[in-house]
C-alpha cells in the first residue's frame, strides 16, 4: 500500500528528507454547485472550463532532517508551515517533489481527533491508539501509564461527553506521546490546556528528544522554539527562506514579521495616530506579534510616542484579543483549515 | 499514502473490529430494546408489504410472508450498508485530516456493521420458516454461504465506490437514497421474476441485486440452486469491486484536502 511519494530508504542517518516539495490547493472546491452546473449546462461547462484559482501553500522546499534532531518551523500565519507538516506526515500528497520518511512516524496535529463523546475514555483511548497504528496489546500495556499521565484515573470509564476540554486534550496528548514514535510531528497542539500540563508536555517531548526521537515542531511559541530546538527554519509565503540556529531564526522572524504578517502590516499602513486601537489589538494578538512590536517600538520613536500618549490618556492598554469582525483572525493560517485556526485562536487568550 | 512498515495487518483488523463494535453499540445505546430494533425495522417493513400486497391486493404467492421476509432481510443489509457508506468519508472529515490510517477501513466497518446486524436477524427468518412448515435443505450448506459471500463482496464494492465518489460529488448521498428506493421496487423482492412482463424482464437482469434476491428466496423457500444468472451477478460483483478499489486508490490521497 505504499505510494510513489514514500519510498523505503536505505539505512541512513536522515530521518526525514524533502526534495523540492510543493503543495498547491485549488481555491474552488469541487462541490454540488459545480455538479449541478455541469449537469444542467454540459456544453457550457465544457466550453467555459475555468482554470481554477490556485494557491501554492508550499513551494519548492528541500530539507534534510537528521535522526535525533529537534527541528522547529516558524513563520507568519499563512506561510505554509502547517501544510508542510501535513505533507511530511503523509496526510496530504505533495503536488510536486518527494518526501522520504524513515522510521515510525507519529503526529500530534490535533489532540483527540476521533474521540467519540458517547464512548468512555478508555474505549476512545484504545480506538485512538489503533488509529495511530498500535496493536491492541501494545495499547493495553501502555494504558495505565497513559491514564496516570493524563490524570484521569477516576474518570476513564465515564463517557467523554462528561470530560472538560482540558481532560480531552490531556488524554489525546498522553496517547500520542506514549506510542514511542521514531519521528514525531507536532503542530501547535501544546497551545491548549493549562500551563501546568503544557510544562508536562514539553518535559515529555524533551525526554523523547533525549531518547533520540526526531521531532519536527511548528509553533508560534517562540520561547519553546528557542528552548528546545537544535535547528529552526523560517517560512514565508510557502518558501523556506532561512534555516539555521534557533535563536537567530527567531530574531530574524521577529524582524520580518513586520512585513510578513498581514495584521501587523495593516496596523502600520493605517494611520496609527488616528487608530491607536488597531496597533494595540495587533500587538497583543499573539505572543510573537507582541514581541515583534516591542522590538519595533524600541526602534521607532514615533510608535513609542503614539503609544505613550495613548497610555497617558487611557491608562495601560488591556491585553485582549482583537475584536471579532474588525480584524482578520490573526491565527487563521490561510490554508483553509478552520480547526487549526480555532485551536490556535485560544492561544492568545492565555 | 503511508510510509511502509508503520502498520501491521493485525492493527488494521483490530481497528476495523473496534470501529464496527463502537458504531453498533452507539446505535442502540440507551434504548430499552437495544438489539431488537435491528430486527424490528425489516420485520415491520415486511409486515406492511404483506398487508398491502398480500392481503389487500392479493398477490397470490404461496407462503407470502416467508416469500417477503426472505427477500426483505437481505435487502435491508445491502441497503443499510450502501446508504450509510455514502457519507462515511465526508462524515469523518476531521479524522481524515488529522490521522494517518488505512482509509478503506471506514467503508469496510460500515459493511461489517450491517452484516452483523443481518446475521442477528436470522432467527426471525427461522421463525417464519417454522411457521410455513419448511424443513431445512441440504443445499443450504452451499447456497447460503455462497449467496452471503457474493452479497458481501458486492456490498463492499458498491460501498467503496460510493464512499469515495461522494467526497467529490456530495449530491451522490441524495442520489443514492432515491436510487435505492427505486431499486427496491425494480428488484424481484415483492414479486418473483416470472411476474415481470417479458418485454421488461431485462430491467431485472441488468440490476445486480435481482439475481441475489431471486437466489435468496429460491434457496430459503425451496432449497433451489441459483440459476446460471449467478455468473452475471459475479460479473457485477467483480466490476464493482475493481471499480471501487481503483477509484478509491486514485482519490484516497485527496480526501484530506477536500473534506
Amino acid at each position: 500500500m505504499e505510494s510513489a511519494a514514500f519510498k523505503v530508504p536505505a539505512a541512513t542517518d536522515i530521518a526525514l528528507s524533502l526534495s523540492h516539495v510543493s503543495k498547491r490547493y485549488s481555491m474552488v472546491t469541487a462541490g454540488s454547485g459545480e455538479l449541478k452546473a455541469t449537469l444542467l449546462h454540459p456544453m457550457r461547462a465544457l466550453r467555459h472550463r475555468q482554470p481554477h484559482a490556485t494557491l501554492w501553500a508550499v513551494r519548492d522546499v528541500s530539507l534534510e532532517i537528521p535522526r535525533g534532531e529537534f527541528f522547529s518551523i516558524v513563520g507568519a500565519n499563512g506561510s505554509g508551515k502547517s501544510t508542510l507538516l501535513r505533507v511530511m506526515a503523509g496526510l496530504s500528497r505533495p503536488t510536486g517533489g518527494r518526501v522520504v520518511a524513515s522510521g515510525r512516524l507519529s503526529t500530534l496535529l490535533e489532540l483527540g481527533s476521533g474521540f467519540h463523546p458517547n464512548v468512555s475514555g478508555r474505549e476512545n483511548a484504545i480506538i485512538n491508539g489503533l488509529l495511530i497504528g498500535m496493536t491492541r496489546r501494545e495499547i493495553e500495556s501502555l494504558l495505565p501509564r497513559i491514564i496516570a499521565f493524563a490524570g484521569l484515573q477516576e474518570f476513564i470509564d465515564q463517557p467523554m461527553r462528561t470530560y472538560s476540554s482540558g481532560m480531552y486534550v490531556r488524554l489525546g496528548f498522553a496517547i500520542a506521546a506514549f506510542m514511542e514514535p521514531e519521528i514525531l510531528l507536532v503542530d501547535e497542539v501544546l497551545a491548549v490546556g493549562d500551563g501546568r500540563f503544557q510544562e508536562k508536555c514539553y518535559d515529555h517531548i524533551a525526554s523523547l528528544r533525549e531518547r533520540g526521537v526526531t521531532i519536527v515542531m511548528v509553533s508560534h511559541d517562540l520561547g519553546a522554539v528557542e528552548r528546545f530546538s537544535t535547528r529552526a527554519a523560517l517560512m514565508e509565503r510557502g518558501r523556506m527562506v532561512r534555516i539555521g540556529d534557533p535563536h537567530e531564526i527567531v530574531q530574524h522572524h521577529l524582524e520580518r514579521l513586520i512585513t510578513t504578517s498581514p495584521e501587523i502590516r495593516r496596523a502600520l499602513d493605517e494611520a496609527i495616530e488616528e487608530h491607536p486601537e488597531i496597533l494595540e489589538a495587533a500587538a497583543f494578538s499573539s505572543p510573537e506579534a507582541q514581541a515583534a512590536f516591542e522590538r519595533e517600538l524600541e526602534a521607532n520613536p514615533a510608535f513609542h510616542a503614539a503609544l505613550a500618549e495613548k497610555v497617558a490618556r487611557e491608562g495601560v492598554p488591556a491585553r485582549r484579543a482583537p475584536r471579532v469582525g474588525t480584524y482578520p483572525d490573526p491565527d487563521s493560517d490561510g490554508d483553509g483549515d478552520p480547526d487549526r485556526a480555532t485551536g490556535a485562536g485560544e492561544q492568545h487568550q492565555r | 499514502m503511508r510510509p511502509p512498515g508503520s502498520r501491521s495487518l493485525r492493527n488494521s483488523w483490530q481497528l476495523l473490529a473496534a470501529l464496527t463494535g463502537r458504531d453498533l453499540r452507539l446505535r442502540y445505546q440507551g434504548s430499552v430494546f437495544g438489539w431488537a430494533w435491528s430486527m424490528v425495522r425489516p420485520l415491520s417493513y415486511g409486515l406492511v408489504l404483506y398487508f398491502a400486497f398480500g392481503v389487500i391486493l392479493k398477490a397470490g404467492f404461496k407462503d407470502y410472508p416467508l416469500f417477503l421476509m426472505s427477500g426483505v432481510f437481505p435487502w435491508f443489509w445491502f441497503q443499510g450498508a450502501v446508504q450509510q457508506s455514502a457519507t462515511v468519508f465526508v462524515g469523518n472529515g476531521g479524522l481524515l485530516k488529522k490521522v494517518r490510517f488505512p482509509r478503506i477501513i471506514l467503508p469496510l466497518s460500515i459493511v461489517m456493521g450491517n452484516t452483523l446486524q443481518f446475521l442477528l436477524t436470522v432467527p426471525v427468518l427461522v421463525i417464519f420458516l417454522v411457521a410455513a412448515h419448511r424443513a431445512p435443505h441440504w443445499s443450504w450448506l452451499i447456497t447460503l454461504p455462497m449467496l452471503f459471500s457474493i452479497q458481501m463482496l458486492l456490498t463492499i464494492g458498491v460501498c467503496t465506490l460510493l464512499a469515495s465518489l461522494t467526497v467529490f460529488f456530495r449530491d451522490l448521498e441524495h442520489i443514492t437514497e432515491v436510487v435505492l428506493n427505486l431499486l427496491f421496487y425494480a428488484t424481484p423482492i415483492l414479486y418473483d421474476i416470472s411476474r415481470i412482463p417479458e418485454k421488461y424482464r431485462w430491467v431485472a437482469w441488468v440490476n445486480p441485486y435481482s439475481v441475489l434476491a431471486e437466489g435468496w428466496r429460491g434457496a430459503i423457500m425451496s432449497g433451489h440452486w441459483p440459476g446460471l444468472q449467478i455468473v452475471a451477478c459475479l460479473g457485477w460483483t467483480a466490476a464493482f469491486l475493481v471499480a471501487g478499489f481503483v477509484v478509491f486508490r486514485r482519490l484516497e490521497d485527496s480526501f484530506a484536502d477536500v473534506v
